[in-house]
């Protein structure tokens, strides 16, 4: 159909479109739709095994324990003895919640992520959308997060629920501005917003040594804004040691402390879908996306957005959390400084070579 | 080779002639307690005596107050003595009138007056006349009667109308008029609270302006539970039950101490060794527990800190159950001596100690390296939750949480038992005050515990076999004479944790009063997270490392 020009990708529904035979807006409708519903599957079932399972296995590691070892190989049929549990469980909805917002704001979250997987190249042709903003669009699906969480913090009626919700708030804005000041730093490299420019460039060679090139992943070219977007994202999907709109041992479990069964299980699904967009996000623009040697691009991604969900883990295990108010310090005297400083460094270090 | 005994040079000795010069005319009658002269004084006297005890003779700590009741009037009893010499100490006999019973409150001199006190009312039913918050502490507001009292009916139902009943909460859910500031429940179920402990706060934000611990939720009658049972045997399994975090064998101490010099029981040697082992791992596991939990209210999660002190927490756990039998509620000890001698084969069970203080530097190590050394959680901790150490002492704070205000202040030292005094061991201090340093003088403590452990099972193995003497020769009921008094304490894994008994002729006590250092230590939480922030209150609580078991009895 189209010329394999580095500017113009395949995406997915076109092509499931020109699979079926379809053409002209049905073609359109159809493969948007059954694209989307491929997309949101492979996520969901990445949260699926990362929440009930792999979360527990990867922390059990660290701190020496075995954990779920009963049902399935490796336990991993655990999955569904949870699913089943989870949802079996009786939803009690608190006296005098605020009803629309108390059950919409579980399904914001994970609907939120899931959105923001429509413009990430996960390789292997599969690739929801491509427009030219797709950067800005992804942080401003992924920062919905957000006032979902204030939502299930307010209707709750709940002290806890709220101080979650405002610690949300709090945290989500310190921290926005620097991951994407810092992520703006790529687009300069890029001179793109859209995520399959912003790819392909990663794909040229920053230096060959002993015949083995190393691609310019924006990770290689800039560390440093690497490092920033690394901690600002954590910050913003609320993973240790900014774990703080949660905050068990201090505030119960924040914004989600009303929350069971379904409920609960959406808030849950949409915090790992989140930690994966997050691990998405830094794939596509710091990591060269799907590329990588031998294996397919789609496995790429795949060990890429697992290897983010890992460092969230170790974190997890191995550090504090930091107070409210030292994080919101950390944020605004601190990422966002260093973060426009890596802004503008790189714009006149760009402005200079080119 | 012996542990370095404090400088008491400086400190005054008076005899008791000397402080009955000093009260004066405060003075209307003398007693004479095992270990201490009692004053008796006249119920509105109590801030006047005190205050002269404690600024001209250095009476500075007020370690316990315990009230009963007699046939024909109550009693409070204060029991003074000093941070700087334990050896010294001074009973202040409050007697109060029968039919209404007011007494002075010594709150003006001593902060730690107002729980103790309440607890008397409470449970004896003094009141404390000029006491700021003057309520019920461990009992529910709408309890009828007073449980210890003589005339305490304990058929009587405790029916009260519904409005007493009515939700206490209520009224605190609604913000009344436009507030600056948001009331907020934590507990009596809440993650950080390590048990069921309920913590009224007032907060501005994410900063703490109020803060008042709400007890009661585990009281179990224990001090009445020892009133009803004999000196011999079956007082003994409950001390395990008081701080059950590991610190069971230190808690049968404080009973086998008390009632050992109440009854003049010499205890073998060698039974005091294998006391003092048994003891030293016990405050081990109690302080791998408390390092653990520390981390969780820190760390936020069952992190690999949590899981690497429960490991180690387990080995003792394991030396401790081959040396008892059990691995939590002990009931190792028996007056004059223990139960029964070290497990055979004997080599087996000291190699496995050695094996486990050989580990622990390395566990420590890693320890440091995770916790102590984490910028993170030095963050966190450093300069945060301060307790002074003139606050420390004026609310009785003991053990790791007066040692970490820079108190030193040790009853394995400044009031010699078991076999302490012969082994080679220090005292640890800090002086940061704050939750860091709490914290630093737990794992420094486990160090000189180990080292305790180590000379005691040298000694234990070089031990000639025909003199392992495990218990001295106890008759078979004992009956103290009558009104004899004696307030004891030992150092518990959280502090000073006394018990005072008075006999009445029988084969059971009088009053057994437990004077509980957690008690003590949770009533500085205020003094510490007022003006912090949230996260900051929660690690305070964690650093006190209190056990709800303890604190309500």
């Amino acid at each position: 159909m189209v010329g394999p020009l580095q500017s113009e990708v395949v995406l997915l529904p076109e092509r499931i479109a020109s699979l079926l035979g379809l053409g002209g807006t049905l073609g359109e409708v159809v493969g948007a739709l059954i694209g989307a519903f491929i997309v949101a599957n492979i996520m969901l079932a990445c949260s699926g095994v990362a929440g009930p399972w792999a979360k527990r296995k990867i922390t059990a590691a660290f701190t020496d324990r075995i954990a779920v070892n009963r049902i399935g190989p490796f336990g991993l049929l655990i999955i569904v003895a949870a699913s089943v549990q989870l949802l079996a469980k009786e939803l009690i909805i608190p006296d005098g919640a605020d009803r629309p917002s108390y059950d919409l704001a579980p399904l914001i979250l994970p609907s939120s992520a899931l959105l923001g997987f429509s413009v990430i190249p996960m390789g292997s042709g599969i690739h929801l959308a491509d427009p030219e903003a797709g950067l800005a669009l992804v942080f401003a699906f992924a920062s919905i997060a957000s006032v979902s969480l204030v939502m299930g913090g307010y209707a709750s009626n709940n002290k806890y629920s709220l101080m979650g919700g405002l610690r949300a708030v709090a945290q989500n804005i310190a921290y926005e501005i620097p991951l994407i000041v810092t992520a703006m730093s790529v687009v300069v490299f890029a001179g793109s917003l859209q995520m399959s420019t912003i790819v392909a460039e990663q794909a040229s060679t920053l230096v060959s040594v002993a015949g083995v090139s190393i691609p310019a992943w924006y990770a290689f070219v800039n560390p440093f804004a690497f490092v920033l977007f690394l901690v600002a994202n954590m910050a913003e999907i609320g993973r240790n040691p900014f774990d703080i709109p949660e905050a068990p041992t201090e505030i119960v479990a924040g914004y989600q402390t009303e929350y069971s069964s379904v409920y609960f299980v959406l808030f849950y699904l949409g915090e790992f879908l989140h930690v994966f967009l997050g691990g998405a996000i830094m794939a596509t623009i710091f990591l060269g996306g799907p590329a990588g040697p031998v294996l397919p691009g789609f496995v790429w991604f795949i060990i890429k957005i697992w290897a983010f969900f890992l460092f969230t883990q170790w974190c997890r295990s191995a550090l504090p959390r930091v107070r409210i108010d030292q994080l919101i310090e950390i944020g605004w005297k601190g990422m966002l400084v260093l973060s426009f400083a890596n802004l503008v460094l790189t714009a006149i270090i760009v402005g200079v070579i080119a | 080779m012996s542990v370095e005994l404090p400088d008491t040079t400086g400190v005054a000795e008076q005899s008791p002639e000397e402080l009955a010069d000093l009260l004066g005319d405060l003075v209307i009658g003398r007693e004479e307690h095992r270990n201490a002269p009692g004053f008796v004084i006249k119920p509105d006297t109590v801030v006047e005596t005190l205050r002269r005890l404690r600024d001209d003779a250095g009476f500075d700590h007020l370690s316990c107050v315990t009230a009963q009741e007699y046939e024909d009037r109550y009693e409070s009893i204060y029991h003074l003595t000093k941070f700087d010499d334990r050896t010294q100490e001074v009973s202040i006999v409050v007697p109060a009138d029968k039919e209404n019973p007011v007494s002075q409150s010594a709150n003006e001199v001593f902060r730690t007056a107002d729980w103790h006190e309440r607890e008397a009312y409470d449970l004896v039913g003094i009141e404390y006349d000029e006491h700021p918050d003057h309520r019920r502490i461990l009992l529910p507001e709408t309890w009828q009667g007073h449980p210890l009292g003589l005339d305490y009916d304990q058929d009587q139902p405790q029916v009260v109308p519904l409005r007493e009943h009515a939700n206490p909460l209520l009224e605190d859910q609604q913000s009344q008029e436009e507030s600056e500031t948001m009331y907020l429940n934590i507990g009596p179920h809440h993650p950080a609270t390590h048990g069921v402990l309920h913590i009224k706060a007032v907060l501005d934000g994410e900063q703490v302006v109020d803060l008042e611990p709400d007890i009661g939720y585990l009281h179990r009658c224990e001090e009445q539970m020892c009133q009803n049972s004999t000196y011999r045997y079956q007082i003994m399994p409950y001390p395990d039950r008081w701080d059950y975090i590991s610190a069971g064998l230190l808690n049968e101490w404080a009973y086998a101490r008390v009632a050992e010099d109440m009854a003049d029981i010499e205890v073998p040697e060698y039974a005091q060794i294998i006391r003092t082992m048994g003891a030293e791992l016990c405050r081990m596991a109690a302080h791998f527990l408390a390092l653990g939990t520390f981390a969780l209210d820190i760390y936020g999660d069952f992190t690999a800190l949590f899981m690497y002190s429960i490991r180690d927490r387990e080995k003792v756990q394991n030396i401790l159950e081959d040396l008892t039998g059990q691995r939590l509620m002990f009931n190792y000890f028996r007056l004059g001596g223990v139960v029964w001698d070290l497990p055979e084969p004997r080599e087996e069970f000291f190699d496995n100690i050695r094996d486990f203080l050989d580990e622990l530097p390395t566990a420590l190590e890693e320890y440091h390296d995770m916790m102590t050394s984490n910028e993170i959680l030095q963050m966190r901790t450093v300069g945060t939750g301060v307790l002074p150490p003139e606050v420390a002492k004026s609310y009785g704070a003991t053990g790791p949480v007066a040692r970490g205000s820079g108190v030193d202040y040790d009853l394995r030292r400044d009031d010699p038992y078991g076999y302490y005094e012969n082994l080679d061991w220090d005292v640890v201090t800090e002086d940061g005050c704050d939750n860091y340093s709490r914290l630093l003088v737990r794992m420094r403590e486990v160090e000189q515990s180990a080292k305790i452990v180590e000379q005691c099972v040298d000694l234990l193995e070089a031990w000639p076999e025909d003199e392992r003497n495990i218990q001295a020769n106890v008759p078979r009921t004992i009956k103290p004479d009558d009104d004899t008094e004696i307030y004891r304490a030992v150092e518990g894994a959280k502090g000073e944790l006394g018990i005072y008994m008075r006999a009445d002729g029988t084969e059971k006590p009088a009053r057994f009063k437990i004077r509980s250092p957690c008690f003590s230590n949770l009533q500085t939480l205020p003094e510490m997270s007022n003006g912090e922030y949230v996260p900051d209150a929660i690690a305070s609580l964690g650093s006190l490392d209190i056990v709800l078991g303890e604190v309500d009895r």
